[in-house]
This record gives structure tokens, sequence and C-alpha cells, in this order.
């Protein structure tokens, strides 16, 4: 039930990027997209169990992998700095095309 | 004593990157001296021969493994770097107007790239490959988008958003892999589900410019300053073309899938290649191509990358001082013979002509290819000297007949590089010297001239470019993502 929730908000977010005309919005859409791929690597990380994975005297408890959650900061880190990249890229296209529709950015500039 | 030398050399281009932006006048030379050190250390792989693996940290941690098709691919990325540089070397940014000239934001870009490409090189875990990977876009775009104009940052825009989204295909395959083995490694995609196998691959397709999801990459790499387009021609895109030919040579079940691809690749670069009558468009194209020969035999790929790596950067640096970048002009305003020499013998060498290591390439290719390969990459490599042909036959005159600005020193020795590099390459491969083996290529070469001369010379076909807008090319990443996952899922044993 979980993993369809996740692989549908992935789902979401990648037919916004080809739909949606607004360069802002795809942007947005992009964002979507990882939100659902970083879900997804909490929920395998949670499949074996939900506790901190900190040695302690109580004995076995059901651990979530911290694995996939550490390497999945380093994705998050690098997702927000290439949406960063992209809004400041945006920002200097805006000036000239306002309406930032990318039919129309991209028509203007391959000619 | 390798592991260290591995790290230093690995921690070195990004410790001088940012050097390079607190002293801005010794960019040049930090930028140069980090190129050699790389050049030195590909030296140093090949005169081991033997490969090395390193294990950091734990279990869970890096894995590193460095043998000679690391080593090829190492050389490619330090001769195509240092002779960027020098190209560079004589045009300084003195105004932040000026967009011809480079500063050291420049310089600290792509040195930052040459140390994540060569990172791609070196890792086999997926984990490591998707930051070198992520770095890779984060620099291409800043190089792309250097010269700030509206067109220069919406093509380099476009390239960050569509990694981007494969990137992300990427991380889901990467997941389920761990699922299945507990690990990142390379090795995990064996017994893996259809699933990961077809995301992974997705992504690395992307990022290759691979077959349909690579027609992204003929606007960029066309549309960026030359300097850039070389480096992105010559090694970047190897970047992702070097785990697949990796995971090929691991894992049989995946050696199939790579040289499919390969095959699908060179004939399809090739025929765009054949009509386009922009010369840095048609360079472009002819890089999907290439690609694919450095897949279809993933056993010899290193060495057809070198040969490519080099080749393409050449072209594409001397397409940047050409006058006109349409052919039809081209044909009637002639270029000094200098200039034209050097394009002829980069020509050559690609299509395959003897003694230029080009040759060496496509003999031992052609020599580790399967039965039911040859034909398409006959085809491929007849078409490769249909599209150099119009190259050759490009007219040209002494230097004293024709006005034109004077070329820097740097440019020379750029292209002393490159092409020396390639004659001196041929020592990989000195065997294919034997008259069978000649005959082959030459008669392509001729074939190609004349269906050149004959048909194509007089061609006038538009191809449309529809299918390179924004929207499409993310579109066709679902459909290629079901290709892939119909291509595993068919040859998985377990699901029968």
């Amino acid at each position: 039930m979980l993993e369809a929730c996740v692989i549908a908000t992935i789902l979401c977010g990648f037919i916004g990027i080809i739909f949606k005309e607004n360069l802002v919005i795809k942007i947005i859409s992009m964002d979507i997209m990882s939100t659902g791929v970083i879900a997804y690597y909490i929920l395998i990380a949670a499949r074996d169990g939900l506790h901190t994975p900190i040695i302690s005297d109580r004995p076995n408890l059901d651990y979530a992998d911290p694995v996939p959650q550490a390497v999945i900061l380093t994705a998050i880190v690098i997702g927000l700095s290439i949406q960063a990249l992209m809004l400041v890229g945006v920002m200097k296209l805006a000036r000239n095309n306002p309406t930032l529709e990318t039919k129309v950015i991209e028509d203007s500039v391959t000619k | 004593m390798i592991n260290n030398i591995t790290l230093i050399w690995l921690a070195t281009p990004f410790f001088i990157g940012f050097v390079i932006y607190l002293f801005p006048k010794l960019d040049r030379f930090l930028s140069l001296g980090v190129a050699i050190f790389s050049l030195a250390y590909a030296v140093l792989i090949f005169s081991d021969r033997e490969s090395w693996n390193l294990q950091l940290l734990d279990s869970f941690g890096i894995t590193l493994t460095i043998d000679e098709l690391s080593g090829f691919f190492i050389l490619t990325n330090a001769l195509v770097t240092i002779a960027v540089i020098l190209y560079c070397w004589g045009n300084n940014r003195t105004t932040p107007q000026d967009n011809a000239g480079f500063n050291h934001f420049f310089y600290m870009q792509m040195i930052i790239l040459h140390g994540s490409v060569n990172a791609t090189f070196i890792c086999v875990d997926f984990i490591s490959l998707y930051v070198a990977l992520e770095v890779i876009s984060i620099a291409a775009f800043l190089l792309i988008a250097y010269p700030r104009t509206d067109k220069s940052i919406w093509v380099g825009l476009r390239y960050l958003f569509i990694s981007n989204v494969a990137m992300l295909f990427y991380l889901i395959g990467a997941v389920l892999v761990y699922q299945a083995h507990n690990s990142f490694n390379y090795a995990g995609l064996q017994g893996s589900p259809p699933e990961a196998v077809a995301f992974i691959f997705l992504g690395l397709l992307v990022k290759g410019g691979i077959f349909v999801s690579g027609l992204w990459l003929p606007l960029t790499h066309s549309e960026s300053q030359s300097p850039v387009s070389a480096m992105l021609s010559g090694v970047v895109v190897k970047a992702g073309v070097y785990p697949m030919v990796r995971c090929a040579l691991m894992l049989e079940d995946i050696d199939p899938i790579v040289r499919f691809f390969g095959v699908a690749t060179a004939v399809l670069g090739v025929c765009f290649a054949v009509f386009e009558k922009d010369t840095k468009r048609m360079l472009a194209f002819h890089t999907v191509s290439q690609l694919g020969f450095v897949l279809a035999a993933p056993i010899v790929g290193g060495f057809y990358a070198l040969t490519h790596g080099l080749v393409k950067s050449a072209l594409f640096l001397i397409t940047g001082i050409l006058p006109s970048r349409n052919f039809k002009q081209l044909q009637q305003q002639p270029m000094t013979t200098n200039i034209w020499i050097a394009l002829a013998i980069a020509s050559f060498s690609i299509s395959g002509f003897p003694l230029l290591s080009g040759f060496g390439a496509k003999v031992l290719t052609s020599k580790n290819l399967l039965p039911w390969q040859v034909i398409g990459m006959n085809l491929a490599a007849l078409g490769t000297a249909i599209s150099f042909a119009k190259f050759i036959f490009l007219p040209h005159k002494q230097q004293k007949e024709v006005k034109e600005a004077k070329l820097s020193w740097g440019f020379w020795l750029a292209m002393a590089v490159l092409l020396g590099g390639l004659i001196a390459a041929n020592i990989f491969y000195y065997q294919a010297y034997t008259l069978a083996n000649t005959i082959k290529p030459l008669a392509t070469i001729a074939l190609g001239w004349i269906a050149y001369l004959l048909i194509f010379k007089k061609l006038v076909i538009k191809l449309p470019r529809d299918y390179e807008q924004f929207d499409h090319l993310i579109g066709v990443m679902s459909l290629i993502l079901i290709l892939l996952f119909w291509i595993v899922w068919t040859r998985s044993p377990v699901l029968i």
C-alpha cells in the first residue's frame, strides 16, 4: 500500500514534467518526483523495523537499515543544489521571456 | 602505496579547483598541472598491467577498481583536458561582457569536471557513480551556460533537467539492487529484479547519449563554445558509457543488452549525421554513433574510446575556428591549407584510414563483434566515411591568398597533443597492420567517398527537428524504460 503511494508520487511528478507548460512548474514537478524517490529509499530502509540503529542494552530490537538513509542524504543535498542552480537559470531567462513557457523559449532560442 | 596515490589523484582536481578560485592568476598553470598528473597516473596504470582493487571503509563503503580499461578512459580524459587548456591559453576574459575569453571560473569548472569524470572511470558501486555523475551535470551546466546568453542558459538548463530526471530513475534502480543484495556493487545487477536493471540502464543511456534517449546531445554539443563541446563530446559522454562497458564485462547477462544498444545507436546516429548540413551538429550526431562502437564490443571499448575522444575533440576545436558552420558556405569559402591538413588527418583517422590509430580501433572492434552485429556496424562504418568526406573534400588555399586572423600557438599545440596522440596510440595495437585487415577499411572509405560525391553532395533533405523538443525527450524516456524492461524481462530465466 505504502509502496503504491510512493510510486504514484513519482509518476505524478514525471507526468507533471511532461505536461506542464511553465518552466517553474516543471521544476516543482521534478521536486515532487525526487520526493517520491527519497520516500522510496526510506520505505526500503524501514522494511525490517523502525528502531534507530543505536547499540544499547535492550536486546533484539528490529532495526531500520541505516545504509539507504545515509545514501539518500547525499541525493537530497545534490537535488537541492541542482534545483537552486536551475532556479537561478530560470530567473535569468525570465527577464526576456516573462511567461516562462518552454515552447516559447525553445522557439525564440533555437532560431 | 598505490592506494594513497589513487586517493591523492582523485582528490587533487577538486582541491585545486577551489584553490584556483583563491589564486585567479595561476588558473591555467594549476589546471594544466592537474591534467598532467592524470596523464602520469594513466601511464602508471599501463606500466603495471594489473588491476587494483580498493575497498575503502567497511563492507558498505566505496569500492574502486582500476585496470587497463579505466586506464584508456583516464588517458583520454587527461589528453583532451590538456588540449582544451592549451587551446584556451591565449584567450583571457578581461571584461565580464567579453564572450570569447575564459577566466578563472571557467578553468575551475573545467578542472572539477575533469576530476568527476575521472571518478566515474574507477568506481564500481552505484552510489559513488551517482555522486560523480551529478557533479558532472552541475559542472557541465556551468560550462555550457558560461557565455550567459539566453540561448546558452536554456541549452544548459535543458541538459541539467534531462540528466537529473534520468538520474532520479537511476536512483530507484540503485535501491532495488540494494534491496536484492544488501550492497550497491555493480555485481549486484546479476540476480536483481528486471525493473532494477531497466531503471539503472535508463539513467546510463541518457547520460551517455545512447540511442533515442541520446537525442538531447546534438543541440547541447553544437550550441556550446568549441572548447566546451570538445570536453563534452570527447570525455563527458563517456562517463555514462563506461559503467555500461564495465557491467557488460563483469556480468554475462548484461553483455547482449549493451551490444544491442551499441549497434542501434551506431546506426541511428550515423543516419542523422549523413544528412546534416551543419558542421557542429554533424559532429554531435556522429558522437552518438561512435559511442555505439564503444558499446558494440565492450572488451575493446577502452581503445575505441581513446581514439574517438582524441579525434572528436580535435574536430570540435577545428570547426570552432572555421569561418562558417554551414557546409554550403564552406564549399565557397576556402580555408588555409594548414587547417585543412589538421582537419583531414582527424577525418581520415575516424574513417579508419591506416597509419592512424582509428584504423587499429576499427579493426579491433570488428574482430570482437558477434555475427548478428556485423551488418549494422559495417553500415555505420560506411556512414562514417560518407559524413567525413564532407570535411575532406572542402576547398583550401595557401596562407597568402586567404585573409584570416592568425591563429594562436595554443591552437597548434592542442592539435599537436591530439593528433600526435592519434599517431602514438598505434602502439597499443600494432598487430592490426596486415594486408587482410587493411583492405576492408580502404574499401569502406572508397565506397563512402563515391557515395558522397555521386549522391549525398547534391542531396538536400532536411530532417525534422521535432524529436529534439524538451517534452519529447522526457517522454521518450518512458518509452525506453518500457523497451528496456521488456528486453531484460524476456531474457530473465527466473520468470519463465
